[in-house]
C-alpha cells in the first residue's frame, strides 16, 4: 500500500465514521411536525406514572417555615405550600395540572418504562412530591453559573438561559426533584404548548418545580400597576396544582403573611418534611393530624 | 517499531471513538446516561481517571525533582509528556459532559461585559480554574525541561517550578475530589476523599508510566517499588470506605490490589509482558473504581457509546503520546541511553541571606512568589465581593480554593520570564532555537489575549434561534384589546426589562444587555407600527422573540400601548449628520420597546 492509497483509505474511514456518528440527523427520524399530541396522551402518561409510583419518603416533623436568613431576603414574603396528607388521595390531578401550566413534555417511551418522567410533581408513596424550595438549597450552592438561584421571596428558581447542563444540581438534590432535558422536547415531538406564558425548555437544560413563578410575577406586576407604593404579599395567587386539587389538599400561600390561606391552614397542624431535606429549611411541607 | 504498533493501535481505537464522541455531542447526554438519580456518567469517570494520570505524571517528575530524588531525564520527560497528553484527554470530557456545551464559558469566575459572575461557591468553578492553570503550568514545565539542556538559566528554574507544581498537583486533585465530597450523595461523602483521590491518581499514574516504560523497552525499579506501596495504600482506603459506607467492589479489589501483588514474583517482574499485564490491570481496576464511584446507584448503563468514549480516550492519548514522543525524539533521548537512578548533580548554590530586597535569591525566587501571593490576595478579596446574586453570601472559604493556583500561575510566569528572555537572547545568534521560543511566546500571548477577549465579551446575546416552535393553541385573534388587558400583558411580559411605566428597569437591563439608545414618540412613529410588531414577534439583537408567547394582535396592541407611554413633550434629540448616519444604520438596537427611557 503506497502513501497515496493509505491516505485515501484513511480519509474514507474517517468520513465513514463521521457519517455514522451523524446518522440520526441525516437519515433517521427527523422531527415529525404532523403528529399532533393531544391532552389524552398526557393524561395517559400521568396514569402510567401513577402505576409506577415511587416509594414514600421518610417524614420528620419540622417547624413552620420562617423568613429566609440570606442577605437581601424579603422579610414580608416567603412563598410556599403545604400538602395535606389527610386529604390527599393521590388522584394525580395536580400532576396533570402542572403539566398543562408548565408545558412539561412527555418522556421518551424507554425512559417512561423505567419510571423516569419529566413531571415536576411525582407521587411518592401516595403523596405528591416536588421541589421543596429549600431555604438552604444544596442545588444552588453547586450550580457553577448561577442558573439555579433563589429569589428574595423564597422560590428556588431556574434561569434556563444560563444553564450549561452540568447536572451538578441534580446530583446534589437529596430528593431528586430536578429533571434534565435529555431530549429536545420540540424536535422529538413530545411537547405541547398548553400555556403561552411559559417557555418550553431546550435540550440540555435542567428544570424543576418553579412554584408557578409566572403566576406570581404576573400578579406582582398587576398589583404594582394598580397599587403603586404598596408591597405585594402574594394574596390571591395560587399554583396550578393547588388550584386543580379536588380535595383542596395543596395550599399555596405566603408563610410570613398571617392572613394567607397557607398560614391559616397550617397553624394548628403538625408539619412534616422528608428527612433528607428537613434540615435544609424547606418551603413546602406536609401536614398531617391536628395539634 | 514499537511506536508504530502503538500508533496503529491508537488510531484503531481513536477512529471508532471519534464516532462515539460525535454521536454523543450530537445527541447530548441522553446517549450515555442515565436517569433522574444518576446524572453523571462515563465522561465524568473518564475525566477523573485521566486527570489522575496527568497528576501522577507531574508528581513523578516534579515532586521527585523537588524532593531531590534523582530520576533520569528520559523517564521524567516521559512522565511530563504523559501529563500533557492525559490533560488534553481529560479536558475533553467535562466539556462534552455538559448539556449545553457552548455555555461552558459561564463557569469562568471573571467579570464579563455584562457584569455577570460565576457562582464561586460551586466546586465546578474551582475545578475549571485549577485545571486550566495546572494545564498551563504543566506545559511551561515541560517546555522548560525540553530546552533546559541549552540554557543553564532554564535548568535553574526547574527546581523552583517543581516546588510550585508539587503543592499544585495535590491542590488540584483535592479540588477534583471536592466535586464529589461536598455533595449530598451518600456514597460520595467523606473527609478522606482528597487523600483517597490523590492516592488513586498517583497509583494509576505510576501504572501508566510503567506501561510506557515497557514500550520504551526498559524499567525503572523505583517506580515499580512505588507501585507496590501504592497498592497497599489504596487497599487501606478501600477498606476504610467499606468500613464507613459498606461499599465494596470485588473486581476493583482484584484488578487494583490483588493482581499487583504479582510484583513479588520475580518471573513476572522480569518479563516485560508481566510488567505490562500488572500495570494494565491496575489501570483497568482504577478506571472501574472511578466508574462505580461516579455512578453509585443501579442501573449503571454501559453501552456502545460508553465503550466508544473509553476507546476514544485511550486512542487519543496513545496517538498524541506517540506522535509527540517521536517528534521530540532528539531532545528527549538526548545523548543518554541509560535509564534508572542517576548520580545527584550538585545542587545550585543559594547565596546566604544578605540584602533582603536586592539579593539574587529575592529577585529570582522570593519576588515571584510574593507577587503571586499578592495577586491571589487581591483576586480573592475582589471575588468575595462578587456574589452571583444579591441573595448569595460569598465567604472567603468559597474563594479560597482558587488561591494557590493563582499564586502558582503568577509566580511561575514571573519566575520564567527572565530565564526565557535570557535563553532567547542567548540563542539570537544561531536563530533557530530562539525562533521557536519566540513563536511559542507570541502564540501564548495571542491565545491569552484571544481567550480573555472572548470570555469578557461573553456569548452572543442574540436571541435563541430555537423559538417559536410550539404553537399557541386556541385563542383566536380577537383583534381588539382594551387598554387594561394590554397593560396586563405589558406588565407581565415587557416590564421586566422595560418597566411598567416604559422607563427602563435600568439595573436589570444593564446587567444583561448593553443599554440601547433612547427612543421618543417621534422615533417610534418613524419606525412604524409594523416593524415594531415584527421586532416583538421575531426579536432583534438583544430583544428576545415573543412570537411563541403572544399573538400578533397582542403585539400590535402592545405597540400602541407603548406609544401611549412615550412622552410627547420630549423632542427628538438634536443630532448632527454623522450620528444620524449611525443611528440609521442600527435602528435595531433599540427595538420595539427597549425604547422609551
Amino acid at each position: 500500500m503506497d502513501r497515496r492509497e493509505f491516505l485515501k483509505i484513511l480519509s474514507a474511514t474517517v468520513a465513514g465514521f463521521a457519517l455514522f456518528g451523524c446518522r440520526d440527523g441525516l437519515l433517521g427520524d427527523m422531527p415529525v411536525k404532523g403528529a399532533r399530541l393531544k391532552l389524552a396522551d398526557f393524561e395517559n402518561e400521568v396514569k402510567f406514572a401513577l402505576s409506577k409510583m415511587k416509594p414514600g419518603m421518610e417524614l420528620v416533623r419540622v417547624p413552620m417555615p420562617a423568613a429566609l436568613k440570606t442577605p437581601g431576603a424579603s422579610q414580608e414574603n416567603r412563598f410556599g405550600m403545604a400538602i395535606d396528607l389527610d386529604a390527599c388521595d393521590a388522584c394525580g390531578k395536580c400532576v396533570l395540572a402542572c403539566i398543562q401550566e408548565n408545558n412539561i413534555p412527555l418522556s421518551a417511551p424507554e425512559r417512561a418504562n423505567r419510571g423516569q418522567f419529566m413531571h415536576w410533581i411525582e407521587m411518592c408513596g401516595g403523596a405528591p412530591a416536588m421541589c421543596f424550595h429549600c431555604g438552604d438549597a444544596p442545588c444552588e450552592k453547586v450550580c457553577p453559573t448561577g442558573a439555579a438561584n433563589h429569589t428574595p421571596d423564597g422560590v428556588s428558581a431556574m434561569m434556563y438561559k444560563r444553564c450549561t447542563g452540568s447536572r451538578f444540581c441534580g446530583a446534589n438534590c437529596p430528593v431528586h426533584a430536578r429533571k434534565f432535558n435529555f431530549d429536545d422536547p420540540v424536535a422529538s415531538g413530545r411537547s405541547l404548548k398548553f400555556n403561552a406564558g411559559v417557555p418550553v425548555r431546550e435540550k440540555g437544560v435542567m428544570e424543576k418545580c418553579s412554584l408557578c413563578l409566572q403566576r406570581l410575577q404576573d400578579a406582582r406586576h398587576d398589583f404594582k400597576a394598580l397599587h403603586p407604593g404598596e408591597s405585594f404579599r402574594g394574596r390571591g395567587v395560587t399554583t396550578a396544582c393547588a388550584a386543580a386539587c379536588p380535595k383542596n389538599a395543596i395550599i399555596f400561600g405566603n408563610w410570613l403573611d398571617e392572613g394567607s390561606p397557607l398560614v391559616r391552614a397550617a397553624k394548628d397542624r403538625v408539619l412534616y418534611a422528608p428527612k433528607a431535606v428537613a434540615s435544609l429549611d424547606p418551603s413546602i411541607v406536609y401536614m398531617r393530624g391536628h395539634r | 517499531m514499537i511506536f508504530r504498533i502503538l500508533l496503529y493501535a491508537g488510531l484503531a481505537l481513536l477512529l471508532p471513538g471519534l464516532a462515539a464522541l460525535g454521536y454523543s455531542l450530537w445527541e447530548g447526554p441522553a446517549v450515555w446516561s442515565l436517569d433522574t438519580h444518576t446524572f453523571w456518567g462515563t465522561p465524568v469517570s473518564l475525566f477523573v481517571f485521566w486527570i489522575g494520570i496527568a497528576h501522577a505524571g507531574t508528581l513523578i517528575s516534579a515532586i521527585l525533582l523537588a524532593l531531590g530524588v534523582p530520576l533520569d531525564r528520559r523517564t521524567s520527560m516521559l512522565a511530563e509528556l504523559t501529563t500533557l497528553c492525559a490533560l488534553l484527554v481529560a479536558a475533553i470530557y467535562p466539556l462534552m459532559h455538559l448539556g449545553v456545551v457552548e455555555n461552558f464559558y459561564m463557569v469562568i469566575p471573571f467579570l464579563d461585559a455584562r457584569g455577570s459572575f460565576a457562582n464561586v461557591r460551586s466546586p465546578l468553578v474551582w475545578d475549571f480554574c485549577c485545571i486550566a492553570i495546572y494545564a498551563v503550568l504543566s506545559l511551561v514545565f515541560f517546555a522548560i525541561h525540553l530546552f533546559a539542556d541549552r540554557s543553564q538559566a532554564l535548568e535553574d528554574v526547574r527546581r523552583p517550578m517543581a516546588w510550585l507544581l508539587f503543592p499544585l498537583v495535590l491542590w488540584v486533585h483535592t479540588i477534583v475530589s471536592l466535586d464529589f465530597a461536598v455533595t449530598f450523595v451518600p456514597e460520595w461523602r467523606g473527609a478522606f476523599f482528597p487523600l483517597y483521590f490523590i492516592a488513586g491518581a498517583i497509583y494509576s499514574g505510576l501504572a501508566m508510566v510503567n506501561v510506557l516504560l515497557v514500550a520504551e523497552g526498559c524499567r525503572v525499579r523505583l517506580l515499580e517499588k512505588l507501585m507496590m506501596v501504592g497498592s497497599f495504600v489504596m487497599l487501606v482506603f478501600w477498606a476504610w470506605n467499606f468500613a464507613l459506607k459498606g461499599d465494596w467492589n470485588f473486581s476493583v479489589f482484584a484488578f487494583g490490589a490483588l493482581l499487583p501483588q504479582l510484583w513479588w514474583v520475580s518471573a513476572v517482574r522480569e518479563s516485560p509482558i508481566g510488567r505490562l499485564a500488572i500495570s494494565i490491570s491496575v489501570l483497568f481496576g482504577l478506571w472501574l473504581e472511578r466508574f462505580f464511584l461516579v455512578m453509585p446507584a443501579e442501573p449503571r448503563g454501559f453501552g456502545y457509546v460508553d465503550a466508544g468514549l473509553v476507546a476514544f480516550s485511550i486512542g487519543l492519548f496513545t496517538t498524541l503520546l506517540v506522535i509527540l514522543r517521536v517528534k521530540l525524539r532528539k531532545p528527549i533521548e538526548g545523548g543518554e541511553l541509560l535509564f534508572g537512578e542517576l548520580e545527584e548533580a550538585s545542587a545550585p548554590v543559594v547565596e546566604p541571606h544578605t540584602e533582603p530586597l536586592t539579593s539574587r535569591e529575592f529577585i529570582v525566587l522570593r519576588f515571584p512568589l510574593l507577587l503571586g501571593v499578592l495577586v491571589a490576595l487581591v483576586y480573592t478579596l475582589w471575588a468575595v465581593s462578587q456574589p452571583v446574586f444579591d441573595t448569595v453570601a460569598v465567604a472567603i472559604p468559597n474563594v479560597a480554593p482558587l488561591f494557590y493556583p493563582i499564586v502558582a500561575l503568577v509566580a511561575a510566569i514571573a519566575l520564567c520570564i527572565r530565564p526565557v528572555w535570557q535563553a532567547v537572547s542567548a540563542h539570537n545568534a544561531d536563530g533557530c532555537g530562539s525562533r521557536y521560543l519566540k513563536i511559542a511566546f507570541a502564540i501564548c500571548v495571542l491565545m491569552f489575549a484571544f481567550f480573555a477577549g472572548v470570555f469578557y465579551a461573553g456569548g452572543s446575546s442574540a436571541p435563541s434561534k430555537f423559538t417559536s416552535y410550539a404553537q399557541v393553541p386556541g385563542e383566536a385573534d380577537s383583534g381588539a384589546f382594551d387598554t387594561l388587558r394590554t397593560r396586563a400583558v405589558w406588565n407581565a411580559r415587557c416590564s421586566g426589562c422595560h418597566g411598567t411605566d416604559g422607563k427602563f428597569n435600568a439595573k436589570f437591563v444593564r446587567e444583561f444587555y448593553p443599554v440601547p439608545q433612547k427612543l421618543t414618540a417621534a422615533r417610534l412613529d418613524s419606525l412604524g407600527e409594523d416593524s415594531l410588531v415584527h421586532v416583538i414577534m421575531y426579536g432583534r439583537t438583544n430583544m428576545n422573540p415573543y412570537g411563541d408567547r403572544i399573538t400578533e394582535a397582542e403585539a400590535r396592541a402592545l405597540v400602541r400601548y407603548m406609544r401611549s407611554l412615550a412622552p410627547e413633550d420630549i423632542p427628538a434629540p438634536e443630532i448632527n449628520d454623522s450620528t444620524h448616519e449611525i443611528n440609521n444604520s442600527t435602528p435595531e438596537t433599540n427595538d420595539s420597546a427597549e425604547v422609551l427611557q
